[in-house]
């Protein structure tokens, strides 16, 4: 979704988009109870809103008599503690989730304290930015250990150590997260005072096309005045329960949520369809394995064990000081009843959101399906379907469960309806097996019962002459000038070069036949591309684009007609108009004759024999290739170096025409843009 | 006519002409210049610079503007201004001793210090007094000069000069000339404000125990070009009181209804409440500066509209405050709440008149050039706020509601309806999705759906029902607007939905056809024109997320009217008439049209009309009505039952159905799409509100490609068993409830409400999840349990 958004973007840029973009869901669903709407996304990834997920309850402002000064980070224990990197007060605030003061510490030690993680030994972990250093305090606050810059070589020399968030995992590793420091993860075993280990889940810096070409043709201080190319480096980090890290780093798109093992290998695999957030300021791990990213804009993104996205919600404070907006995130946490917490350090506030009966049955559900108990998540399941039955989550896990239990039926309707293409693969075959084996003898029969009244029918006609008549008015058919020559393009297309001369000297060229024969494939490439096989299939059900499909394929054949018939009559080609509009029409005759075999085949086949149609493509692109070149070359009597000439000048004028049509479009856009201007003066001065 | 015609168009050429030369310097000078002439300004950018320079050549003696205003929290929550006033001496405090006595009733003294147009009430039993100004007794002096002055005054004017309007009035810091006459019950002022050259007539009467205040529309003067009154507000303070001095609470009237606490909010909010009532005006909004996720999605939901125009104030243990309507003028003003910690630190509670406001002239579509512009002319209409001043045992929301109602049914502002149960199920008929190049139906539930639905619940106890049928005429949900009965072949035409409405009639299940009287969908009607434009002359339009209609145009009044009387006749044929109105029960516009402009009172007036006109020829049910419909209404659907949850807000109140409950039959909104049902269902036992379904036979997975598809739960087979259980339980309910009304609701701890009926019946809510035994009444947690009333 996101690359879809930005070539939008583009393509709003160029055309000098007049309209204002669009404000605001009309929604009658819409129940007032919270500021912000809940949204989910489907197998097309597409936003759907959705129940409200979790409740703004309480909001913590103050603990005891103690207030918070632009806090960046904190930490929920189990036993409903709160931690919190009192950053501009240069302390940790220790209090109740109901809003007791238990303790502070650290005043004078800290300077200016960004990131806290207590450990199960309720050791609480300090990254400090200022003082350069992770600091270890007992539950009381006594220092225990403080770890500074590593003096390893390994480390860089001149790279500086200030700390920002900082993990421990159950054997005391910690993990930390530098400022201005591009390597990875600083990881630092207790031993010996802090040994330094390596770096970990190093992000790699990506290099686009754009950048490959620059680079090829810039000069060295052009270069090197660029912005260089370094990789990301995470913003924040949390650890489960089987020491898994989870990280999110800006900018990384799809991969802006990671789910790290040992190694260091991220294990989230699933699609999340462009859901990510574009300024992550903390992540965390739920109670069922999910996982939770906050905006610094406000923004709560909800993800499952395999990194698909389950909810959004929460916005931006819009100045009307609504409980549950938000202003600068900069941490969540999660606790034991599935509560969260966010912590706003421009509102200097802990906001508790609660999960509503809805989430606490997708909870359960979720459970169970990660569990692999198929069977007694379905029950779960269909309460969630049936308070939304659009969530397509929930229709996917549901289809999954259906398929274990062998309702394919069922299996196949969920598939369809949440997109899950593997899911609908796999019941399907299941489906046509059990046809197969129920009608495979009846199938065979027939065909051979075909077969014999071939042969009756093929004798008799021998002796009889039964068809005669048929094959004459066949003949008389024929002689239609139009008949023949539609019926030539099925010549062209096994006789390409003969079919070529019959095209430049026969008089085969005309308009209406080939005309016929792009209609016949505008036709076709439009029911293919709707009403195929629901694997093959790219576009939404029910929806219809057909309007501009069908006048892509004209505009795309008038500029190959125009722009070829340009480039040939300047270098002495042979071609008409009529010729080459022609031959580019029965060109696409193997797309014509073979689509039908791929419409049918989509229908019949799953993912395990998808390459059968992707062959079949293969034939009808390169065939298609193939018929146009040599007509080309033969219909203008080119030599095949004229041929590549040509094609290559024909390409180039299309490209140019198109650009000289989008200057004039600008243009005129611009004068339209002034006219309407005065108009408008004119209107506002004289009140009509 | 044809040389008129002939001049016109000479005038437009010439203008034309004349304007290109003017557009083309400001296209030129964008950046350069920021003030080409005092009228032409182009950009945002450069308006503000004009403004900021207007504002220091012309009133040396003038208030800063809010902007400028910094303040800090102190200790106990007490906000400190920068320039701060100091305490006023003791010997120069101004005391009642300084009042004149104006008139008296019954009850209470009203008193006027005009130097300051301050009043007191004082009652006459208790001898308490009501303040309508800062006393220099209780003023902390932590307020700047500007503050200070308008504090004390029971005027508070804000200003337009040129495009500008951030300057304030006030009779302390702006000169003026004061005229006071007494007249019947209370007195007359006029007043001028010589640097402005504006001025009004203020009268204030005591009624009983009731103050009337109005500004008669006449008596508004504005006599210099380009300056004029922006707003006003009549005695900011009444009532007010200072960080924690007094308990009690604001009462504002923001969704079903809300308190504000008089506690010290120790400065944590920078502003209150404020809400212009009846929601915001659709003929001002400017492609505005929301944000979006991903530049897509809007994850903010709108606050919920004041639907009436009233506001609260009770000091509790003082047994002082009161319970003000905005009676006259009320279509253009909001209603403003602000808790200590806002500017300062006193709590207080208005209504601001809005006379002329200023808007953003765009000079081409792309919106890169803007000019700010004053309202042509003002709203015309008389402004009146009446406050009925409570004491003793009065003193709460409950006698507000109460008090309320009363004037309610008094003024016939409303009548009394049956309110009998009726469980609401609405049904979705057809809607549209992209098929081709054009649309096909999605046809969700057919009339014959509706008669087995219908067989199935009366077979399972339902004894009656309010129905509602949405996307019923042809061409589906949006085919709008619609002027005749003409129902979609789809759910089975004209004469299958005219059998059902009257076989299902008979039966008592009570069938409504919904109209969105409101909207025009540009995409089905292309040739209707009769559509608004803002106050900037630019098509008004209402943008849709959404895969099929992405657009939808406001009708003018004038042709809401029209189709939907033709509507009503055309239903009358049939002898058909329950209709549900949608689209002009909750919405108000200023707007344009054919070079005049038109107010946010004359669309009111043309809706009131209509919808009163029609009360006899068609039984109507309407979605949210605002105040001024109550009395054209048969049943209030979609009662809203929380409010918007801002942070200030201290409780939730079902204010509008204790106002309600007994007069008029409420519906809540959806319950499909609650995520807590449980919780929805506690608050609408508390609310006396009737439970609402929004059904469909089939699956609503079928409308995930039509303008619906945020109809996510809505399968008749998912909701059957709870339309049964909700009707079985509520049912029994209010067969005990009658149509008594609701005399008192009270909050005992957390969680737990006990509303009491005038027939002595007693509600008991518990929110908590735990048991708990009220008044000797065991209630379950989450759960509800009531008590029969003792004879009277």
């Amino acid at each position: 979704m996101r690359r879809k958004k930005k070539i939008l973007k583009l393509m709003a840029l160029l055309l000098v988009a007049m309209s204002i973009i669009a404000s605001g869901m009309n929604s009658v669903t819409a129940s007032a109870e919270t500021p912000y709407l809940t949204y989910t996304v489907d197998g097309y990834g597409r936003m759907e809103e959705t129940q409200t997920g979790y409740l703004a309850q309480d909001t913590i402002i103050k603990f005891g008599k103690e207030f918070l000064n632009g806090a960046n980070d904190m930490c929920v224990t189990d036993d409903g503690k709160i931690y919190i990197a009192d950053t501009g007060n240069a302390r940790i605030l220790v209090g109740t989730t109901d809003g007791k003061l238990v303790t502070t510490f650290g005043t004078g030690i800290l300077k200016r304290p960004m990131g806290v993680f207590v450990t199960e030994e309720k050791h609480v972990f300090v990254a400090d930015q200022n003082a350069g250093a992770v600091f270890e305090f007992d539950e009381s606050g006594k220092v225990l250990n403080t770890y500074s810059k590593p003096d390893s070589p390994l480390y860089g020399e001149g790279i500086e150590f200030k700390p920002l968030k900082v993990i421990v995992n159950k054997a005391g590793m910690m993990f930390i997260v530098c400022e201005s420091n591009t390597n990875g993860i600083v990881e630092i075993s207790p031993a010996e005072g802090g040994t330094f280990l390596g770096y970990f889940g190093t992000n790699y810096a990506s290099v686009s096309l754009q950048q490959i070409i620059y680079r090829a043709i810039l000069t060295d201080e052009q270069r090197a005045k660029m912005v260089s190319n370094i990789p990301s480096t995470p913003d924040n980090l949390a650890i489960d329960s089987k020491g898994l890290i989870y990280t999110v780093t800006r900018g990384d798109e799809a991969n802006t949520v990671k789910k790290l093992n040992i190694a260091g290998a991220n294990m989230l695999r699933a699609e999340n369809y462009g859901v990510y957030d574009e300024a992550p300021a903390a992540v965390a791990v739920g109670n069922h394995d999910n996982i939770y990213v906050a905006s610094r804009e406000g923004y709560i993104y909800e993800y499952n064990d395999q990194g698909e996205p389950l909810y959004v919600f929460g916005a931006k404070d819009d100045g009307t000081q609504r409980v549950g907006l938000s202003s600068s995130l900069t941490s969540i946490q999660v606790g034991a009843d599935d509560s969260i917490y966010v912590l706003d350090s421009d509102k200097n506030q802990i906001q508790v959101y609660r999960p509503s009966e809805f989430t606490q049955k997708l909870h359960t559900a979720l459970n169970l399906y990660a569990q692999g108990k198929y069977t007694e998540s379905r029950e779960p399941l269909s309460e969630v379907l049936k308070m939304n039955s659009m969530f397509d989550y929930a229709n996917k896990a549901m289809g999954r469960a259906y398929y274990q239990e062998s309702n394919y039926d069922e299996a196949i309707r969920y598939a369809r309806l949440s997109n899950d293409k593997s899911g609908y693969s796999d019941a399907y075959w299941e489906i046509r097996n059990e046809w197969l084996k129920a009608n495979i003898v009846k199938a065979l029969l027939f065909i051979v019962g075909l077969w014999i009244l071939y042969m009756v029918l093929r004798t008799l006609d021998r002796k009889k002459k039964i068809f005669d008549g048929v094959r004459k008015g066949k003949a008389k058919i024929k002689e239609n000038r139009f008949i023949s020559n539609f019926m030539y393009s099925g010549y062209f297309m096994r006789h390409p070069i003969d079919g070529s001369y019959g095209i430049a000297r026969e008089g085969r060229a005309s308009w209406s036949a080939p005309s016929v024969i792009l209609v016949i494939f505008m036709i076709e490439y439009v029911i293919n591309k709707y009403l195929c096989g629901f694997l093959q299939k790219t576009v939404r059900e029910g929806r219809y684009d057909i309007g501009s499909d069908i006048g892509i394929i004209v505009v795309v054949i008038i500029a190959l007609t125009a722009c070829n018939y340009l480039i040939c009559t300047i270098n002495e080609g042979e071609g008409t108009i009529k010729k080459i509009y022609t031959y580019f029409c029965y060109s696409l005759l193997p797309y014509v004759v073979l689509t039908p075999i791929n419409f049918v085949l989509s229908h019949v086949l799953t993912n395990n024999e998808q390459f059968l149609v992707t062959l079949v493509n293969v034939i009808i692109y390169a065939w298609v290739l193939i018929l146009a070149i040599l007509a080309i070359k033969e219909v203008n009597n080119y030599t095949a170096k004229e041929t590549a000439k040509i094609i290559f000048l024909t390409i180039f004028t299309i490209l140019i025409v198109a650009l000289l049509i989008f200057i004039i479009y600008v243009l005129w856009a611009q004068v339209f843009d002034f006219i309407s201007a005065v108009f408008g003066e004119v209107v506002y001065r004289l009140g009509y | 006519m044809v040389t008129k015609k002939w001049r016109k168009m000479v005038a437009l050429l010439t203008a034309v002409t004349v304007i290109t030369a003017s557009v083309i310097n400001v296209t030129n000078y964008v950046s350069a210049a920021p003030a080409d002439s005092a009228e032409t300004v182009d950009t945002a950018g450069g308006a503000d610079a004009a403004a900021t320079d207007n504002a220091n050549t012309t009133d040396d003696k003038k208030e800063e503007g809010k902007e400028e205003d910094t303040q800090q929290v102190g200790e106990d929550g007490q906000v400190v201004m920068d320039g701060a006033v100091g305490k006023v001496d003791k010997s120069k405090w101004i005391t009642i001793k300084n009042y004149e006595l104006m008139a008296e009733s019954d009850t209470y003294k009203l008193y006027f210090y005009e130097p300051r147009f301050s009043i007191m009430l004082e009652n006459k039993q208790t001898g308490k007094i009501i303040e309508s100004t800062l006393s220099d007794e209780k003023d902390d002096g932590d307020s700047n000069a500007g503050w200070n002055g308008r504090m004390k005054s029971g005027l508070d004017i804000s200003v337009i000069k040129g495009i500008q309007n951030t300057l304030q009035a006030d009779v302390n810091s702006t000169e003026n000339t004061m005229e006071t006459t007494k007249i019947d019950n209370g007195f007359s002022t006029k007043i001028y404000f010589t640097p402005y050259q504006f001025g009004f007539t203020v009268n204030v009467t005591i009624e009983g125990s009731d103050l009337v205040v109005t500004i008669p529309d006449n008596s508004i003067i504005e006599e210099q070009e380009g300056t004029y009154i922006s707003s006003i507000s009549v005695f900011p303070f009444l009532g007010y009181s200072a960080l924690d001095d007094e308990e009690g609470y604001m009462l504002i009237p923001d969704g079903n209804g809300a308190l504000i606490n008089l506690d010290n909010k120790e400065g944590r909010y920078v502003t209150g409440f404020s809400q212009m009532i009846y929601g915001s005006d659709p003929g001002f909004v400017e492609s505005d500066t929301k944000t979006y996720l991903w530049e897509e999605l809007d994850m903010l939901q709108d606050a919920s509209q004041v639907i009436a125009p009233v506001f609260g104030m009770a000091h509790t243990k003082d047994q002082k405050g009161y319970f003000a309507i905005v009676e006259k003028g009320e279509k253009r003003a909001s209603i403003e709440a602000q808790p200590n910690g806002a500017m300062v630190n006193y709590n207080r509670c208005y209504a601001k008149f809005l006379i002329r406001d200023l808007f953003i002239q765009p000079l081409n579509n792309s919106n890169t050039g803007t000019m700010p512009r004053a309202e042509e002319d003002r709203t015309h209409s008389d402004l009146q706020v009446r406050y009925m001043l409570l004491s003793g045992d009065d003193v709460n929301y409950s006698a507000m509601a109460t008090k309320y109602r009363e004037y309610l049914l008094k003024n016939n502002l409303l009548t009394k309806k049956d309110s009998s149960y009726n469980t609401r199920v609405d049904f979705l008929g057809t809607e549209r999705e992209n098929f081709l190049l054009g649309t096909r139906a999605v046809t969700m539930t057919t009339t014959d759906d509706i008669k087995d639905i219908f067989g199935e619940l009366k077979n399972n106890g339902v004894e009656s029902l309010l129905s509602v049928y949405k996307g019923w005429q042809d061409g589906g949900l949006y085919d709008l607007p619609m002027s005749k009965y003409d129902a979609d072949s789809h759910i089975g035409g004209n004469s299958d939905l005219e059998k059902l409405i009257k076989d299902s009639e008979s039966s008592g299940y009570k069938m409504y056809l919904y109209n969105d009287a409101l909207r025009l969908n540009p995409s089905t009607n292309t040739f209707n024109f009769n559509t608004i434009k803002k106050i900037n002359k630019r098509a008004f339009e209402e943008k849709v997320w959404a895969d099929v209609y992405k657009r939808f145009n406001y009708l003018t009044p004038e042709s809401s009217v029209e189709d939907f009387t033709s509507f009503v006749e055309s239903m009358n044929k049939k002898e058909l008439n329950k209709v549900a109105v949608a689209g002009i029960s909750d919405t108000l516009f200023s707007y344009s049209y054919k070079s005049s402009y038109f107010t946010r009172n004359d669309t009111a007036d043309a809706y009131t009309k209509v919808l009163a006109d029609l009360d006899e020829k068609a039984d109507m049910v309407l979605e949210s009505p605002n105040a001024y419909l109550w009395k054209s209404a048969d049943a209030f659907l979609d009662m809203p039952l929380g409010s918007s949850d801002y942070m200030y807000v201290d409780e939730e109140i079902p204010f509008l159905s204790m106002v309600l409950k007994g007069t008029m039959p409420m519906y809540s909104n959806y319950i499909n799409f609650e995520a807590n049902k449980q919780e929805f269902f506690l608050q609408m036992v508390e609310a006396g509100v009737y439970p609402s379904f929004y059904l469909t036979a089939e699956n609503s997975s079928k409308l995930i490609s039509t303008n619906s598809a945020d109809l996510y739960s809505t399968e008749y087979t998912t909701y059957k068993e709870a339309v049964i259980d909700y009707d079985k339980q509520l049912r029994e309910l209010n067969a005990k409830l009658g149509d008594a009304n609701i005399i008192k609701h009270e909050i005992k701890d957390e969680g737990i409400k006990v509303i009491t009926y005038s027939n002595g019946v007693k509600v008991y809510v518990n929110y908590t999840n735990s048991q708990q035994i009220v008044d000797g009444v065991t209630v379950e947690a989450m759960s509800y349990s009531y008590k029969a009333g003792e004879a009277e």
